[in-house]
């Protein structure tokens, strides 16, 4: 509904051009241009320099290409430097933990805003308070009971442990923000459900979760990117060379780089790390940012 | 009926709930306690903990780095704060005033919060205040503005506010969609009656978009020193040495403290890590009591 008077408002806004109205909003489009092209600058040198040599990166001269577009610096960040492995990783754990997300959050959502019973309000008040809670809050006792597991030297339960970290440090988060979504949802849905037999159960299965998709998109992309980007948690955990995820991984080979003097094949691994989340947003983010000006809630 | 839903109910929440006791309800009760205990080191067991009250804490305001890094914190929170949030309000207001092509600006300036903060911070270190190729150093060098192409901007001197100009050029995004989704719903007829009565575009900010935003400021407010409070790649990545007085925040001096990463701090009691945790939670509590307190909503009626 809303999104169809906004529709209405803007061909509306785009069929009147007033040229006074225009220019009185000059030094307003010109602030807004200057921010957005100064980031694209910073882009654009970066992915520029990616395709670069460290010597022309130096003289200042890594928008000529000289010598041509360098893809191997790609091909060596991605071998040499173990990006392919950090990817592998940070692919694997975004996606699974993305996916058990959804499949413990959604019902909790869904209980939580359809059914009235005692400690329903205290769960939401819980869940809103912990989105505020530093994570130095609650590391030492995650740490000591890892480490008193025993299990920090084997790589399958390191990734087993980060899949269970990522999913439980965004549950609140996301069932805070499927709440809505399933509160708009009519009770007539389950009215009809239940008399054609469906078990409650199944009718959130089969009925109500895929009513609730567009909330599920929405968060799943704000899952992964989260995840993906994550770095206190892995740099705690997860700082095997084998198990590392992309925001530690990319954190260590700066430092080497530094070193090694390899520039352009720098700047290519930051464009790898960035390319994922970055083209998840140009697909979804009308869906992300409209989910933000919506709720209030923090992604 | 009821008890189908009963069964349901219990279902649905428990994978949820034992989630949420593992990761928040038991470690934020447990660095509670350790807070008040002599903790030999991280890992250490129950039994060797001895009760100090607040002892922990008082050695950790005594401590210089911890003090440094409190001092940063502080600066990052007020500073950063005025800054990103006097753009993100500008920019609100600029996208809201009726201005073509809303979602593409919205979208551009909020993108820097989809990208790893060690990519961000690299392109900045790296590239913007880079001196010799640097985005900086050459435009001012075209543009003939000497003294400020010759700012080293990763000094000693410099590094620290760098550092907040980097970061909060992230975080303008985030914030402005905020305020702007305040100044969506005020009614735009409020603005209509105004003009025709003659009301300038200054003066309608001050008197309709100013009282009305308040409820979202509180949000602002409340999330910029939740994000503050974490601030910790950041800092890792400007800093050059481990324990870097310029750049270090109270979770780097945690993550020195307890996870002894360099020996610059020798004192392995993992108390102080959680008292470090007890502190800025309290930080954020504060911060969230004062402004309920000082920003009333109640008065919004539209």
């Amino acid at each position: 509904m809303k999104s169809i008077t906004r529709g209405k408002n803007k061909s509306r806004m785009k069929a009147r051009f007033n040229l006074q109205k225009e220019i009185r909003l000059i030094p307003g489009y010109a602030i807004l241009i200057f921010w957005v092209v100064f980031t694209f600058i910073v882009l654009g040198w970066v992915l520029a320099a990616s395709f670069s040599t460290t010597r022309d990166i130096f003289t200042g001269e890594a928008f000529k290409f000289s010598t041509g577009l360098h893809f191997e610096n790609y091909e060596k960040a991605w071998n040499a430097q173990n990006v392919s492995v950090f990817f592998t990783n940070s692919l694997f754990y975004s996606t699974i933990s993305t996916f058990l997300l959804i499949v413990i959050a959604a019902p909790a959502a869904y209980a939580l805003s359809r059914f009235k019973f005692i400690a329903n309000k205290f769960i939401q008040s819980g869940l809103v308070a912990a989105m505020g809670v530093p994570v130095v809050m609650i590391i030492l006792p995650l740490f000591s009971l890892v480490a008193g597991l025993n299990i920090l030297s084997n790589d399958l339960f390191i990734r087993v442990l980060m899949i269970f970290l990522y999913t439980g440090i965004n549950v609140p988060f996301a069932i805070i923000f499927l709440l809505s979504f399933f509160a708009n949802l009519s009770h007539h849905y389950e009215e009809a459900a239940g008399i054609d037999g469906c078990s409650p159960i199944k009718t959130f299965w089969k009925i109500m979760l895929p009513l609730a998709q567009p909330g599920i998109i929405t968060l799943s992309v704000f899952c992964f990117i989260n995840i993906w980007n994550e770095y206190f948690l892995s740099l705690i955990f997860a700082s095997g060379n084998t198990v590392k995820p992309v925001a530690v991984g990319l954190y260590s080979m700066i430092q080497s780089m530094k070193y090694t003097g390899d520039w352009a094949g720098m700047f290519a691994s930051v464009i790898i790390v960035f390319l994922p989340t970055f083209v998840l947003y140009i697909a979804l983010h009308k869906r992300i940012i409209s989910s933000i000006t919506g709720g209030g809630v923090k992604g | 009926m009821k008890k189908k839903n009963r069964f349901m109910i219990i279902v649905f929440l428990t994978p949820a709930l034992i989630m949420f006791f593992a990761i928040f309800i038991y470690p934020i009760i447990r660095t509670l306690i350790m807070s008040a205990y002599n903790v030999p080191h991280v890992t250490a067991d129950v039994s060797t903990w001895t009760f100090v009250g607040i002892d922990n804490f008082k050695k950790l305001l005594s401590v210089n780095l911890f003090r440094t890094s409190l001092w940063n914190l502080l600066r990052i929170w007020l500073f950063g704060g005025l800054g990103v949030m006097s753009i993100a309000l500008l920019f609100a207001v600029i996208i809201n005033s009726g201005i073509r092509f809303r979602s593409f600006f919205k979208a551009v300036i909020y993108m820097p919060n989809i990208v790893s903060a060690v990519a961000l911070a690299t392109m900045w270190l790296q590239y913007v205040f880079n001196n010799r190729f640097g985005l900086f150093t050459t435009f001012f060098q075209k543009v003939g503005w000497e003294t400020m192409a010759n700012i080293a901007w990763l000094s000693p001197e410099m590094k620290f506010t760098s550092l907040l100009i980097a970061y909060s050029f992230g975080m303008v995004g985030y914030h402005m969609l905020i305020f702007s989704s305040g100044i969506e719903r005020i009614p735009k007829e409020m603005y209509e009656a105004s003009t025709i009565d003659g009301a300038s575009k200054p003066r309608q900010f001050t008197t309709i978009t100013w009282p009305l935003i308040k409820g979202v400021l509180k949000t602002n407010i409340i999330m910029w020193s939740i994000s503050s409070v974490g601030f910790f790649v950041w800092s890792q990545l400007f800093s050059t040495v481990t324990a870097d007085q310029q750049t270090i925040t109270p979770m780097v001096y945690l993550y020195l403290q307890t996870f002894g990463a360099g020996n610059t701090i020798t004192e392995r009691n993992a108390g102080l890590g959680a008292a470090v945790g007890v502190l800025l939670t309290i930080f954020v509590v504060v911060v969230f009591i004062v402004t309920n307190f000082v920003i009333k909503n109640d008065d919004l009626e539209y």
